[in-house]
């Protein structure tokens, strides 16, 4: 079943018997596919995760700003908020 | 009684979902990632040339199982309406909803390479009058239609039954997609009887590295399929208590 690798070369591979254009945008598409379909929901947790922080971060803060408004400090000017 | 249907309820809800999801997505990416390797190689490196097609076989791989597995699509999200209208699973919407782009993209996927092979092997990119690749394009823009009604609809619970009845409705075009090539044989070939013997056409060279890369696109359309739908739990689940502790321990 295995004739081991069809080509000869990197050039022979590449060239794909002449077919080149076909093979390699089936297979460009098919890698655009697959990254695209994985990529894009892993980036969506991310940012997903990061605004659910700070939504939980502003909550607490809301209550943080109360105490820090008793206390007359500035609480926008601690480090490590996102604007 | 009570404990026979504990397991369907359990799997509604969309935290168990989560949880679930969460022990077996490494185990779906090793296996996506083991079955892709093995498909590509064998694909790209070890298939023999083609009598007639040479190289452009190679193409044929990725098309079969891209094209075969798009037409899960619409019985998945006939399944998943299906639970939606009856037993109205949060869960089952999420996943259809989430499946309609996914398909849209396989279906595209499955026009585009077919048309990079026609365009050699029939000398044409495109014909009107071939049922396969008519049906094909019709699932393409049916599940563009899916999208378009949930996005059209402001009533989310009105959307989602209403696309569970398209997505029902829907899968007589796949009925008419799988046997297009047998009622109208026209340009596009039914598929080829698979033999046993090394080196005859549809040899076990060929169909064996389709199988394999069937197994890895049905692998990556469950892990992507997964992420997308547990993203929606997320969002949808916000106010959970479960979802808050989870954002604050990835933070």
């Amino acid at each position: 079943m295995f004739d081991g690798i069809q080509f000869n070369s990197l050039g022979e591979f590449l060239a794909m018997g002449g077919y080149a254009f076909n093979v390699w945008s089936v297979y460009a598409l098919f890698a655009i596919f697959l990254v695209a379909n994985l990529a894009l929901p892993l980036r969506k947790r991310r940012r997903i995760l990061r605004e659910q922080q700070r939504r939980l971060a502003a909550g607490a803060g809301q209550e943080e700003a109360g105490a820090a408004d008793r206390a007359g400090w500035e609480l926008s000017q601690e480090p490590g908020w996102e604007k | 009684m009570a404990g026979r249907w504990q397991w369907f309820h359990r799997l509604g809800s969309p935290k168990w979902f989560y949880e679930k999801t969460t022990r077996w997505l490494p185990w779906l990416w090793g296996a996506m990632a083991l079955f892709l390797t093995v498909g590509l190689l064998w694909a790209l490196l070890f298939l023999p040339e083609d009598y007639q097609q040479g190289h452009t076989s190679r193409i044929l791989v990725v098309h079969v199982a891209v094209a075969g597995t798009s037409l899960s699509f619409f019985p998945l999200m006939a399944v998943a309406g299906t639970v939606t209208l009856v037993w109205r699973m949060k869960l089952a919407d999420m996943v259809a909803k989430n499946a309609a782009p996914l398909g849209a993209w396989f279906s595209f996927l499955t026009l585009a390479t077919g048309s990079i092979w026609g365009s050699v092997s029939w000398g044409t990119w495109w014909e009107w009058t071939d049922s396969r690749l008519v049906s094909m394009l019709f699932q393409f823009f049916l599940l563009l239609g899916v999208i378009s009604l949930r996005a059209a609809i402001e009533n989310a619970e009105t959307a989602a039954r209403a696309c569970a009845l398209l997505s029902i409705v829907g899968c007589i075009n796949v009925v008419v997609i799988k046997y297009s090539v047998d009622w109208w044989n026209t340009l596009h070939q039914p598929s080829s009887p698979i033999s046993m013997e090394v080196g005859s056409p549809n040899g076990p060279e060929f169909w064996v590295a389709t199988v394999v890369m069937i197994v890895a696109v049905y692998l990556f359309l469950a892990v992507s399929l997964i992420l997308a739908t547990r993203n929606e739990i997320l969002q949808r689940e916000s106010r959970a208590q479960w979802v808050r502790e989870l954002a604050l321990e990835a933070g």
